[in-house]
Order: C-alpha cells, then structure tokens, then sequence
C-alpha cells in the first residue's frame, strides 16, 4: 500500500518509494500547498536536502510521533532522529505493510 | 624552517562535538570572524606542537557538500581553493551511516584526509562497536577514535595528522564508486572536462555535474556550454532507466556506498534498557506535557536572568555612578567634563549595565541549551505556531533571544537557512519588547495605570508580531521553507565550549554595540549642552503633543529612548522632575507613551546589529516601517482612549 508518509500511524515503519514530485498539483502536494511551492527550483532545494539527509528512495523510516495542532512529524531514519515539516512530508511517498 | 606551518580544517555534521575539539586544539588562541562578504561564522585557531605551528579552521556543521545553504558553498570552496594541508574529518561513532555519507563527499572532493571516530565512548554504550583498522582499510585514509569532552585521543589525532602531512604516513584515499550506468556517464564527462581548467577535480565536477548543480554547471559552462549539453542529455538517460531525478539517484547511490560501509565496520547491540536521555527526550517533546515542560523552563530562565541582571546591574552601575565625584574633583566641573562623563562615561556605564549583568547569562543558558539539544526540541514543539507568521520553529529561538535583548536576537537569526527568513525573522524579532521595554511598560503603565493595561499592551505587541510577521511573510518575495532538522540525542554540555562560545558572543556585541551607544550618548549631550535639545522637542511637538497627544517633553525622552530604551523613563523621570508619573501625566498618555516606545524604532545597538547583518538599505527600511507605524498606532490609541 502506497501513502504520504504524513498518513503513517506513531510507530509505524515503511519504506520511502520516491521523493519526486513529478507534478506540483498531484494530489499528495495539496496539503498546505502554497503557490511558491509549484516553482520547480524550490521543490529541487527540498528533495536535495531531504536526500542528502537521508530519505532516499528504498530507506526505511519509523515514524516516532507527531508534534501537536499538525506540527511537524518526528521520524527515525538512517539511526538518526529528524525533525521534518508536515508539507514536506505529506510529499514523500511511503510504502507500508499492514 | 618554513615547512614547520600547516593550515588543517575541520569538517564534520553538525553536532559531532568539532567545536569541541576545536577548542581543545585551540585554547585561548582564537579568532572568530566572517567568512568574506557572507554571513557565515568563521572561527580560526592556532596551536603550537612539537615544534609545529599549526592553524586550525573550523568549518560550518553541515550534512553534504551541495548548494543547499551558504555554509556548504563557504565549506567546499574552501577546501577546494584554499587547499588546507588537511581537513580532519569528524565523525559521530554513533551515527556513522550519516556521517560518512559527508565523508564520501570529501574523499570526492580528494581533500586530503583523517578521520577523527568520536564520541565513541557513547557509541560503545549505544551498543555500537567499530572496527578501526577495518576502517581504516576500508576508507584508505587514518581513522583515529577520539572522546573530545575528556580531550582522549586528540594528541594521538595530531601526531598522526602530522604524519600524514609530512607524507611519512601512506594513504590510499578510497574513490566511492557508483553503479555501472553512472560510472560510464562519469567517465565519459571526466574526458570531456580535461579540455576545461577548473579549481575543482575533474571528477568531482562531473559527479555534481550529474548531481544538477546549479554553482558548478555555471561555472563549466562559462567555459564550454557544450558539456553541460551533454550532462544535461546523459542526466535525461539516467532518469530514464532509474525511474528518479537524477540528483536523488547519486544520493541514493552515495548513502548506499555509505550503508555498506557502516555495516561492514560496526557491530550493532541492541541496548537492554532505555537510558534516560531518550526519556527526557520523550518527555520534552510530548505532545501535552512538552509544552508546559518548555513554558517553565523559558520562565525559570527569565526569572533567575532578570533577578541576576537587576541584582548586578545596579551593584556596577552605583559603583561606576560613585566614581563620578572623583573624576569631577580631577577634571573640574567644565563644560570638557560634563561632555567627558555625561556623554562618554555615562554611554560606557550605560553599555556595562546591560552587557554584563543581562546579555552574558542570556548568552550562557542560550549556548548550554543549544549543547544540550534543548533548542532543537523547542523549534519542535514551536514549528506550528512559528508557521503562522511564516517562520519555521527555529525562528522561535531568536524570537525568544530578543525579549532579552533585540541585538543578539538579530544576530541569531543566522541560523535560518535562507536570506528571506533571516530578514523576515529579524523584522519580528525587531518589534519583540526586550528587558529594557519590559521596564517602562511595567515601571509607567503597570505601576501607575494597572497590571491588566501592563498586560494589555504586551497581548497588543504579541498581535502586532503576528499581524506585521504575516503581513511581511506576504510581501518579501521568495518561497517558504519547511522545517527540517536533526535532532541529535541530549548530552552534557560542554562547560569549556560553552562558557567560550559565551566570550565570542558578548566579544561581538560589546565592539559592535559599544561605540554606537557611547557616539549616540556623546552627540546626545553634546546638543543638550548646546540647548540644542528643547527646540528639537518643539520641532517634534506637532506630532508629540497634537497627534500623540503627550507633554512636548516626551520628545526629549523619546531622543534619549534611541540609545537605550530605558533611558525614556529616566529622562522623563528627569525632565518631569518626578518619579511618580501618576501627578504629570494622564493614564492615556503614560499608554499612548508606552505604545510608542515600545515600537517606535529598534535602539541603536539593535540598528548596528542589523546594518551589520543585513546592510544599510534593509536595516533603514525596517527602521522607518517602525517609526511610521509607533506614531500611527500611538494616535489611534489616543483618540480610542480618549473617547473611552
């Protein structure tokens, strides 16, 4: 089954099946989407520092929990904790088993 | 014997303990500046060893060597062109697979390298075991294990680094390899590029070439467009037959390379229980108990500041006040000596009281938070609200820097990543009421109208930040960024580190705001001992007494307020001839008054602190914006108040 890493339950593990946004109006780009987003450069900036953080296609990734009021989501990844914004990860694409 | 001085950078993620070991090398011998004509701290050191001098520079905490932020671009034209002799790689023991992703990076970049392996004394009770030979064979490069608080390792890391300098130590960097399809486009770039003279190696270009680079694409095409035809073409072939862009596909590749490697060197146990700083973490982050964990903490910090900085302020000042007789008896009483005292001593004194006894321990728990990993779980916990103004949560911490002082709040804001949120962090961080504003609001409306209109303009400031903050983040061009950061485990700080990074950053603000305080506060006396004062209150009456509707002395005190907030109330103390405001002024003027100086223009040191991150133009704008808006808002108050 194939989710927006924001839709995975605390606790929960998958792996990421891609980072790339190919259209800016897909439908896992519509939470909070901005008009600056559909700008290619930007959308480039933000799969590059999610790569070079680690999430990279075929990573696994647990989510640990979620800050309150649909703050951003703490994920465990690659033995390291990060911290990611929900847009962001509403835009990364999750394979999950459940 | 000239050989005898080395240049060694270090290089490393973000909270691997570099600056810790930085310190340790360095000790006292530091400079801590810019880098050229950027924003990005730059901190050198010198240490003398066996006979060796040799100059250390640390560079920024980053992840990669992309163009993601202006630390990355500072850190790889640096070892690319300045060409240090070394760059000592460090590594967190803990978090390898991470970090040598980084170090792939740097053996592309062909830097001439050493791995420091620390915090391997946590790694070790993480249950993580690393092979150093192995890695050594692995890597090709020294690997050296080092625990940085307890200085272990570092003069083991020193020898060998000099030997590797010396050439008596052999190295057979490892050159990371890629899948089959990207090795032939490299190579096939790689000829290409020998046509071209870049600073950078032709391998490492053709990598990043692939990688989409805007920075090194320029630069190659300035001098054959035709390559960059032709990565653009191969790029479009490995998209083609790997499904992703092509600058996620060597990441991926990278951090593969980097995966294999960590397993093949370290031995993961699971550890048997859960120690206590993943405890406090999941306490500090909880989405219910977080929260208030956080408020009593920020109030526990504000409450021993302001009782410290009260307590030692006025101790100095009475002191420094007391040696005024002295001088006067030196001196004379002349008109040289009033100029002398009341516009150099008292600008002197003025900076004292406020470095001293608020700014150091406001900078001390700030840097023994950030060593902790506090912070980081703050800017979590705050990112939602911080978004309502368009700012991402580690914005809440120059926001939180500037209720005790707008100057370092400004100069925090670097830590956002890009120029638009700095500016826009900066603006915010601007109208933030800080310890001095906090004084007339309580000293003027909370002791002479009541404690709920107190209250009542701190809510009307915090609106204002959100309201202008939104405003703002509609009008500067640019994108949003999201949130995204690692949040490293909590450690003991570093004590030495700490209390260093703590001189720095006083250092900085007494020579930038010192000469600004004392110059103002000298030119300040010098029209008032050329009367100069009264008609420049009544030039301004028009609008102090007809649109703000306050005594035509305000203007004077207003003046004065431009040097340190504070000093409103003092001269308004002064030139009333009373402490008790209640006999001069009505409730609504003391408001009105208080709404005005609480916006009406960031103080000089705070307008120093900007012109020096942001330049002239900027740092004018914002200072006008205020002014207009104080005096705006100051009138409406007025006639709302007047009515009621």
């Amino acid at each position: 089954m194939q989710i927006p890493l924001t839709e995975l339950k605390n606790g929960e593990k998958g792996i990421i099946v891609s980072t790339v946004f190919k259209s800016p109006d897909a439908p896992m780009c519509q939470h909070r989407a901005r008009k600056g987003w559909k700008k290619k450069a930007s959308i480039e900036l933000c799969i590059k520092r999610l790569t070079d953080l680690g999430l990279t296609p075929g990573t696994e990734v647990t989510v640990v929990k979620s800050a309150p009021f649909k703050g951003p989501l703490e994920i465990y990844v690659r033995g390291s904790r990060l911290a990611i914004g929900r847009g962001m990860a509403s835009r990364i694409l999750m394979e999950v088993k459940r | 014997m000239k050989e005898k001085n080395f240049t060694i950078a270090l290089a490393g993620n973000a909270n691997v303990g570099k600056s810790v070991i930085f310190n340790q090398l360095t000790g006292l011998h530091q400079h801590i500046g810019n880098w050229p004509g950027k924003t990005v701290e730059k901190a050198e050191g010198t240490l003398n060893y066996k006979g060796y001098t040799i100059d250390f520079v640390d560079l920024p905490g980053i992840y990669s060597l992309s163009t993601y932020s202006i630390e990355e671009l500072v850190s790889r034209e640096y070892i690319a062109t300045e060409k240090p002799d070394l760059v000592i790689n460090v590594v967190d023991a803990s978090l390898l697979e991470r970090n040598l992703f980084f170090t792939l990076q740097l053996l592309e970049l062909e830097a001439p390298l050493l791995i420091a392996l620390n915090q391997i004394d946590l790694a070790k009770k993480k249950g993580i075991l690393i092979d150093t030979n192995k890695a050594e064979k692995v890597l090709g490069v020294p690997v050296v294990p080092t625990v940085a608080v307890t200085g272990k390792g570092i003069s083991d890391m020193l020898d060998i680094a000099i030997a590797v300098i010396e050439k008596n130590c052999k190295t057979h960097p490892l050159k990371p390899k890629y899948g089959k399809e990207i090795e032939e486009k490299i190579n096939q770039l790689v000829e290409l590029l020998k046509s071209t003279d870049l600073k950078y190696p032709p391998r490492w270009i053709a990598i990043k070439l692939l990688d989409e680079d805007k920075e090194i694409e320029k630069l190659v095409h300035e001098q054959n467009s035709q390559i960059t035809k032709i990565a653009e073409k191969l790029r479009g072939d490995l998209e083609k037959c790997h499904g992703h862009s092509c600058p996620t596909v060597i990441t991926s590749e990278r951090y593969q390379v980097a995966s294999i490697i960590a397993n093949e060197i370290q031995q993961i146990t699971e550890p048997v229980k859960t120690p206590l700083r993943e405890k406090l973490h999941t306490a500090t982050t909880h989405r219910v108990f977080g929260y208030p964990i956080m408020l009593g903490t920020i109030l526990a910090v504000f409450v021993a500041i302001f009782s410290f900085g009260d307590f030692t302020s006025a101790l100095v000042g009475d002191f420094l006040m007391g040696l005024q007789p002295t001088v006067e008896s030196v001196l004379g009483t002349g008109i040289v000596t009033e100029l002398l005292w009341g516009g150099i001593m008292e600008g002197i004194i003025g900076g004292i009281t406020v470095a001293l006894p608020y700014i150091l321990p406001f900078y001390f728990i700030l840097y023994l938070f950030e060593d902790s990993g506090y912070l980081s779980r703050i800017a979590f916990l705050m990112d939602r609200l911080m978004h309502r103004m368009g700012l991402h949560g580690k914005a809440f911490i120059p926001v939180m820097l500037s209720f005790g002082c707008n100057v370092p709040g400004c100069l925090g804001c670097r830590i956002m990543e890009t120029s638009r949120e700095r500016l826009l962090t900066a603006f915010v961080v601007t109208l933030i009421p800080c310890a001095a504003t906090s004084v007339i609001i309580l000293g003027l409306v909370g002791a002479h109208v009541g404690i709920e209109w107190a209250l009542a303009l701190y809510i009307i400031n915090l609106i204002l930040v959100f309201v202008l903050g939104r405003i703002a983040f509609k009008a500067l061009p640019g994108e949003p960024t999201e949130l995204i950061m690692e949040m490293s485990d909590y450690r003991i700080p570093h004590m030495k580190t700490v209390t260093k990074q703590t001189w720095f950053r006083l250092r900085e603000f007494i020579v930038m705001a010192f000469p600004l305080i004392i110059a103002g506060s000298f030119v300040i006396k010098l029209a008032e001992v050329a009367n100069l004062l009264e008609p420049i209150a009544n030039i301004a009456s028009p609008i102090t007494v007809a649109w703000l509707g306050l005594p035509a002395v305000t203007g004077i005190a207003l003046i004065f307020g431009v040097l340190r907030k504070e000093l409103t109330l003092i001269m308004l103390a002064t030139l009333l001839g009373t402490t008790n405001f209640a006999t001069v002024m009505t409730p609504t003027q003391m408001i009105v008054f208080t709404l005005v100086v609480m916006l009406y223009i960031p103080c000089v040191a705070t307008i120093g602190a900007l012109v020096k991150e942001f330049g002239w133009k900027k740092a004018t704008t914002i200072t006008v914006i205020e002014i207009a808006l104080a005096l705006v808002l100051g009138g409406i108050a007025f006639r709302l108040l007047t009515i009621i």
